[in-house]
């Protein structure tokens, strides 16, 4: 709590990021040193109140320690902070960078008041543990014999396979990219996180023993059965990769391209200044990015960097409100309008806001050589029907053609890939994710697990986590009996019910 | 939610002074009606689950419940709490588990609605004095009060007269004798009397001395029970003879003279003068932070058994406090026909000599800055 009348004496005030005009010419991340005063009064806004909303079923998924280490930073007790934070979470770096803050939604402060600056305080307890030496690789005491293959190391990959190493058991990762990491690596840019931050924590998992091995791709490269007889246990940490593809007129045209490829191509090249085979280059084009998510402020902020000529973001639904609606209290997660990085340098650069909301595409218009030269699109209405759904409506004479050479496809993710399915034979549910009930995370398979987005359908990187957590949980008490390891919503010292 | 409810800083503005945080205040009488209907909801759901249509079918079925499979844990491996959950049907043929039988509080064989209020329905209209006699026995509990309520629906907090209503009681009297006593009746017991005697006084006299022919010293013996004065705003009481635990306790500005008490007398009280004309148990004054207490300390011990967190003890200095105290003693000789309010008016240079002004350090501080600020509004 800090201070008890704190949240009375200090206004919120976030970390600044850097100047949008700077920032949109290198890929550098956007965010500024903060200063330890600042921290401090942000930390003694916190209420430590009886019920931290915060860690509720509304606020953090991996039970964050919220409130107690406000208190600490408050108090100056950094290194006890970090402590405190690497409890329920194995990579405060990537969450104090990338994570929506579903917390902040829930801070009972938010019922009147602006919330704590809980992201920007994770954040920076873990740059300073960095920073001050204080996170260094430890190794297990002892060894249990047991080996486990993890396939994807993406947040969830990574988290499972530290929680098992410290449990003792061999872990292996398996990584199709050429480099670990999954989406904290080539889907998430490097100014929102420095490739840097997960390149160190790989690093540091390798000097405890964890194995990682990248280009190769199980059920391509590597026969997954193999693996199965090979290791005692695997989990499927493969994440959710299908994109949404938009089926319309046009969908061919050169110059459409999912978000993914163009990001992943984008962070190749920025770290391996040579690789520019698969680069999708926006410069001088006019640019638009159809959906409204992370992953297009993303394409937004990339596109800028490249210097595309306009930029315009599509969104189907209509512009949410600027404060919460009715039937979205507190402690929900606020559906509320934001303005992120992406959009910031757009409207730095070019002088407005790029979103467009209520807009549908229709056809992709081509150039009369098979290239994309626009978009021809229509306005929608939409309108609450009886039974509290929504229906959608196209306004007519709402017509429009946009200019653009590149559009970029960002509309989430349908689930896993399948290849795996097949050779391992076990069951996926209606949504063609693996099937495998969420504290278990057992499949159908005996031994096998499944985790992450490739599980539960995209979702947040702190989910991941979650789900991490609790499948390396999970595997220790398949290979165990029991286990020590924590994981979200449940008891130390308890087996599994 | 918060759990700041001691630390004035509530920040939805429920339970805080604090003007601005009170502002935030957004809470509507509709959202209780809200919050009862979903809990009506949950509790419906929760019944049809279990197969019942009532509460009353419920009570006592504690075959219904379950274990909490979390609390599943090797340290309660030997514990079988089973017998805490056992209904009481199961114990003895017969019984009822919930209200089968309306109470009967059985108001209408109060002494008030047998005999005060008769006899006091004219002074009501006409405010005409009235003295009333009856004998007073345990089973007559809350005496005084319903009349007082008479006497409130008609003239409010200001009351009748005082002594209007004087009503004579000779016996013992039961618990919470005029508790709430309006201003304008005097109860005069002679006797004894239970616990809560004068609790929420409200402007009344209450006047108890033991029986002219008893032989017993009167300040050695306990007159009156426990927690007398609970509460009480407005009003006199003398009592000839010594109160048991938690006198004029939360006393807020009843005046009071009593020839000694027990234990934690005075604790929490905000207003009022209580004189004492003997000794105190331990931890006097506990808390309080208004009001003053005077204790004839004749053996000069009383400060190990007061409570000095929040109080000063003092002497009587000014001829007006000296006149304040004086009068309410030669009240309690008048009254009571007591020996030892006429001793210490005898002598009055040795009891102001042996007399300890009990003083709450708050409520000196702001008596001291209303002076002030009366001295400098005048000038």
């Amino acid at each position: 709590m800090g201070k008890p009348t704190g949240f009375k004496e200090f206004d919120r005030k976030k970390v600044p990021w850097r100047l949008p005009v700077v920032r949109i010419n290198d890929y550098e991340e956007i965010y500024t040193e903060p200063k330890e005063e600042l921290l401090r009064q942000q930390g003694a806004r916190c209420m430590d109140c009886g019920v931290p909303f915060c860690q509720s079923s509304s606020g953090c998924p991996i039970d964050n320690l919220i409130p107690e280490w406000n208190d600490l930073v408050y108090h100056g007790r950094w290194k006890d902070a970090i402590e405190r934070l690497h409890k329920t979470n194995n990579f405060p770096e990537f969450t104090g960078r990338t994570c929506p803050a579903p917390c902040e939604g829930a801070c009972v402060l938010g019922i009147t008041d602006p919330p704590v600056t809980i992201k920007n305080i994770e954040n920076a307890i873990v740059d300073r543990a960095w920073a001050e030496g204080w996170i260094e690789p430890k190794s297990p005491e002892s060894r249990t014999g047991k080996s486990v293959a993890i396939i994807g190391s993406g947040p969830c990959g990574l988290s499972a396979a530290d929680q098992l190493n410290q449990a003792g058991h061999q872990v292996t990762v398996f990584e199709r990219a050429n480099r670990i990491g999954g989406l904290l690596m080539y889907g998430i840019p490097n100014m929102k996180l420095d490739k840097m931050q997960v390149q160190r924590r790989v690093d540091k998992m390798t000097a405890e023993g964890v194995t990682f091995k990248t280009g190769v791709n199980v059920g391509i490269d590597v026969d997954p059965k193999e693996l199965m007889n090979q290791f005692d246990a695997v989990l499927l940490a493969a994440g959710a990769t299908k994109p949404r593809d938009l089926p319309i007129p046009g969908r061919n045209l050169n110059g459409v391209h999912f978000a993914m490829e163009f990001l992943t191509a984008n962070t190749k090249r920025v770290l391996d200044k040579h690789d520019t085979s698969l680069f999708i280059n926006a410069e001088g084009k006019d640019v638009i990015v159809i959906g409204g998510g992370d992953t297009g402020t993303d394409c937004i902020g990339t596109s800028i960097r490249h210097g595309c000529k306009s930029l315009v973001n599509f969104e189907l639904l209509p512009q949410p409100p600027e404060m919460r609606a009715a039937d979205n209290p507190w402690p929900e997660w606020p559906r509320t309008f934001r303005t992120d990085y992406g959009h910031e340098e757009a409207a730095a650069k070019f002088g407005k806001d790029p979103r467009t909301y209520c807009i549908l595409s229709k056809e992709f218009l081509d150039d009369g050589k098979g290239n994309v030269s626009g978009i021809r699109t229509v306005g929608v209405e939409w309108t609450k029907k009886e039974d509290g759904g929504w229906k959608m409506d196209e306004i007519a004479g709402s017509e429009k053609v946009w200019s653009a050479q590149r559009v970029f496809l960002a509309m989430g993710f349908l689930g896993p890939e399948q290849y795996l399915v097949e050779s391992l034979g076990f069951e996926t549910d209606a949504r063609t994710n693996f099937k495998a009930e969420h504290g278990r995370f057992a499949t159908t398979v005996e031994g096998l697990f499944a985790a992450g987005d490739c599980r539960r359908g995209q979702s947040l990187v702190v989910w991941a986590i979650n789900e991490g957590r609790g499948a390396a949980r999970a595997i220790d008490i398949y290979l165990q009996g029991s286990s020590l390891l924590p994981a979200p919503g449940t008891t130390l010292g308890t087996t599994m019910a | 939610m918060m759990r700041k409810c001691h630390l004035n800083t509530c920040p939805v503005g429920i339970a805080t002074q604090d003007p601005v945080l009170r502002k935030k205040f957004q809470g509507k009488p509709e959202h209780v009606v809200n919050y009862l209907f979903m809990v009506a909801e949950d509790t419906r759901q929760i019944m049809a689950k279990l197969g019942f249509r009532t509460i009353d079918e419920m009570v006592g079925r504690s075959d219904v419940l379950q274990t909490d499979a979390a609390i599943k844990h090797w340290k309660s491996d030997g514990l079988d709490l089973t017998p805490i959950l056992k209904p009481a049907t199961k114990m003895h043929d017969g019984v009822e588990t919930h209200c089968t039988i309306p109470q009967d509080h059985g108001l209408e064989h109060a002494l008030d609605n047998t005999v005060l209020l008769p006899q006091a329905l004219e002074t009501l209209e006409t405010k005409q004095p009235v003295v009333i006699e009856s004998s007073i026995v345990n089973i007559n509990r809350t005496v005084g009060t319903i009349l007082s309520h008479e006497v409130a629906k008609r003239y409010g907090q200001a009351g009748l007269p005082d002594d209007t209503i004087h009503i004579r009681l000779n016996g013992s009297a039961g618990q919470s004798l005029g508790a709430w006593l309006a201003r304008g009746i005097t109860i005069e017991l002679e006797g004894d009397a239970n616990d809560y005697v004068g609790k929420g006084l409200s402007g009344g006299r209450i006047v108890i001395y033991p029986p002219k022919v008893s032989s017993f010293v009167a300040e050695e013996n306990i007159l009156v029970g426990n927690v007398c004065l609970y509460g009480a705003t407005m009003g006199e009481a003398f009592f000839r003879g010594r109160a048991a635990e938690r006198f004029s306790v939360r006393n807020s500005g009843a005046n009071t003279v009593i020839e000694g008490v027990g234990d934690h007398g005075c604790e929490y009280m905000t207003g009022g003068r209580v004189v004492i004309l003997g000794d105190t148990g331990r931890n006097f004054a506990a808390g309080m932070s208004g009001g003053i207490a005077y204790v004839w300390d004749k053996r000069g011990d009383f400060n190990l058994r007061c409570n000095l967190g929040t109080v000063e003890l003092e002497r009587i200095e000014t001829e007006a406090e000296q006149e304040e105290v004086k009068t309410l003693i030669q009240k309690h000789a008048q009254f009571t026909g007591s020996p030892v309010a006429e001793a210490a008016l005898d002598d009055w240079d040795t009891f102001l000599k042996e007399c300890v002004k009990v003083m709450p350090t708050d409520y000196k501080r702001v008596l001291a800055e209303l002076a002030e600020a009366k001295v400098a509004a005048m000038a």
